[in-house]
């Protein structure tokens, strides 16, 4: 036909579309999306860390390893659903991270109860540490670094303490369990507590609460104290940019392993108790949060019979911006504190304060492909390594 | 291969300008979607603290229908159009848009929450940032193909966009009919799309005297 040209119309559809996306990029859903599967793999390289700065609870670097996660979610009925995690690590056997029943009593009102392993109420970041929403590789350090602090193992005295100070990746005393393990973090964001969460909402207002097993430093699958934690959260939101959280827990933190070893009997409790403030805004291709955590730890001393309320702090602000379509920038700078204690040689910290920088960025190979990089920068006054610079990339994939 | 192509393109193109008056046609039908496509779901909110809000499903039954190649008088000019994607509970409106190059797109957000339009595209790489409710930003898609367009804080939110360099396509209706006017004459190539692919392509004839033919795809 004398009036065709041979114009090309559409890049041919199926060919345009496969090179924007070729790996699966939904969920997969199963019995008219009564059952949903998401997954998400990550590798991330780095140099060791031989100031173990990045060291998390699971025994090796958050910058060096092989990350595998699968999440579900079974919708039984409009008012209970069944949601669930499973995760390995450096292809370590999968275990269960979160499970839990949410149950909607009134399916027209928002107000959610979770039973079960549930998600943590406490702080901002919990909900940013998965893929895509963890904008650097490495972590914010209070919910990530270790202290010297350990629930199942104390020192018998403040000399004993201070003699771990930098070790909190190895830490070992004389009272409970006597077999050197990691200490823990302020907040652990990566394991998960039992429990029963409850929580509501209005437009402006997010209000939640929960009564666990273990701590905000250690959550617990099976209680091994007296004491339950109680903790709640709210988050007011000031416009679609601007929000502000505060969060509070309180809970028994000493196992029964140390009471027994200091003839206590076993319904004592010596509880940690944990402030959080967060804030973050986001508009245009710029997104800032900052987060202040302050925690402190009752810990009772076999030399002297005292209690010593050990406390630490933390100030993290983080952010990201898009610099064009699919490439993004990003940076983190926090402090993570401890209070002074007096030993033998005067008063010291009872850990090494620690600051660190992580300024990286990201590019989309696709929607749900993303390769990272970073730098971080860690600083610790004490410790046997007292600084480290690690270059780290990562990349990730979720569907 | 190139220079052989362009000069059958200018030749044929210096001919398309003699009969501008003979009668047009046009090319109707109906699309049959054989295939489920279910809407994409939101991923296991595990980390949330209670049910996310109820949302708006996509409409993933639409097709669109374009002829492959097209009469030269097609590519003459195209009128800058206007259009508009609007993004109301999680939800692209509509989910498959059809435009000709030159058109500027509006993605008003229509949502309480903020959303973040973006595409990876090759045919249109943009990323609108976030913005509020009552907002609404543009995009000019000035090169054709298809734009897979996203939104970076809901990731079950898409949609597509798919940019033509001459006018003859339509987005089939509800009950999935269609109809592409004002075609010259002549044997063409129509092609059937739907979600991410074109799914079949059927050659037809708009006999010299003009009128409607009937073209019915069955997509499997």
């Amino acid at each position: 036909m004398l009036f065709k040209v041979l114009g090309a119309v559409l890049l041919c559809a199926s060919a345009t579309v496969a090179s924007a996306q070729t790996l699966p990029a939904e969920p997969v859903s199963l019995g008219d999306g009564r059952v949903v599967v998401s997954g998400d793999a990550s590798v991330s390289v780095a140099p060791e860390d031989t100031g173990f700065f990045n060291y998390g609870d699971y025994e090796h670097s958050m910058l060096r390893e092989f990350r595998l996660g699968l999440s579900v979610a079974v919708r039984a009925t409009d008012r209970i659903s069944i949601l669930g995690q499973i995760r390995s690590e450096n292809m370590d056997t999968p275990e269960p991270y979160a499970l839990y029943a949410r149950l909607r009593p009134f399916v027209h009102h928002r107000f959610d109860v979770q039973i079960g392993r549930i998600p943590p109420t406490f702080g901002r970041f919990p909900r940013l540490a998965y893929g895509r929403d963890n904008i650097l590789i490495g972590y914010p350090l209070a919910y990530q670094y270790l202290t010297s602090l350990r629930a199942d193992a104390l020192p018998a005295s403040v000399d004993e303490l201070l003699r771990m100070r930098g070790r909190g990746w190895l830490a070992n005393y004389s009272v409970g369990n006597l077999a050197a393990d990691r200490g823990v973090p302020l907040v652990n964001a990566l394991n998960w507590d039992t429990g029963v969460e409850a929580s509501t909402g209005w437009k402006w207002l997010d209000v939640s609460a929960a009564v666990t097993n273990g701590t905000v430093s250690r959550p617990l699958v099976s209680d091994d104290n007296a004491g339950k934690q109680f903790a709640g959260r709210a988050m007011v939101h000031f416009s679609p940019a601007l929000s502000v959280g505060a969060s509070y827990a309180r809970g028994a933190f000493v196992s029964r392993r140390v009471l027994a070893a200091l003839e206590l009997p076993s319904d004592r409790s010596f509880v940690q108790e944990a402030a959080g403030l967060d804030v973050g805004y986001e508009a245009g291709h710029l997104s800032i949060q900052a987060e202040a955590i302050g925690s402190s730890w009752d810990v009772p001393m076999r030399a002297t019979g005292t209690i010593v309320a050990l406390q630490s702090g933390s100030i993290s602000v983080q952010g990201r911006y898009a610099i064009s379509p699919g490439i993004y920038a990003a940076v983190r700078a926090e402090h993570l504190t401890f209070n002074r204690v007096t030993g033998s040689s005067g008063p010291v910290s009872w850990d090494a304060p620690v600051s660190r920088v992580e300024v990286g960025g990201g590019y989309y190979l696709q929607r749900n492909l993303i390769a990272r990089m970073s730098v971080q920068f860690n600083d610790r006054d004490g410790g046997r390594v007292s600084s480290a610079r690690l270059v780290a990339a990562q990349l990730l994939f979720w569907f | 291969m190139r220079t052989v192509a362009l000069a059958i393109s200018l030749v044929v193109t210096a001919v398309a300008s003699v009969p501008a008056q003979r009668p047009l046609g046009s090319i109707r039908g109906r699309v049959d979607i054989r295939r489920a496509v279910a809407p994409a779901e939101r991923r296991p909110g595990v980390a949330d603290l209670g049910t996310a809000a109820p949302r708006d499903l996509p409409d993933t039954r639409r097709a669109v229908v374009y002829l492959e190649s097209a009469p030269s008088p097609a590519f003459d000019e195209l009128a800058a159009g206007h259009a508009l994607m609007d993004q109301h509970n999680e939800t692209f409106y509509p989910h498959v848009l059809a435009v000709t190059v030159g058109t500027v797109v509006d993605f008003p957000n229509s949502d309480s929450t903020y959303h973040n339009v973006f595409s990876l595209s090759k045919a249109k790489r943009f990323d609108l940032g976030r913005y509020a409710k009552g907002k609404s930003k543009s995009v000019v898609f000035d090169k054709p193909g298809v734009v897979r367009v996203f939104c970076d804080i809901h990731s079950h939110m898409s949609a597509f966009v798919l940019v033509f360099n001459h006018p003859f396509f339509a987005t089939t209706d509800t009950d999935g009919r269609y109809r592409i006017d004002n075609l010259p004459p002549g044997t063409y190539s129509v092609a059937a799309w739907h979600e991410g692919s074109t799914r079949e392509t059927r050659p037809i004839t708009v006999p010299p005297q003009g009128g409607p033919v009937d073209l019915d795809f069955t997509l499997q």
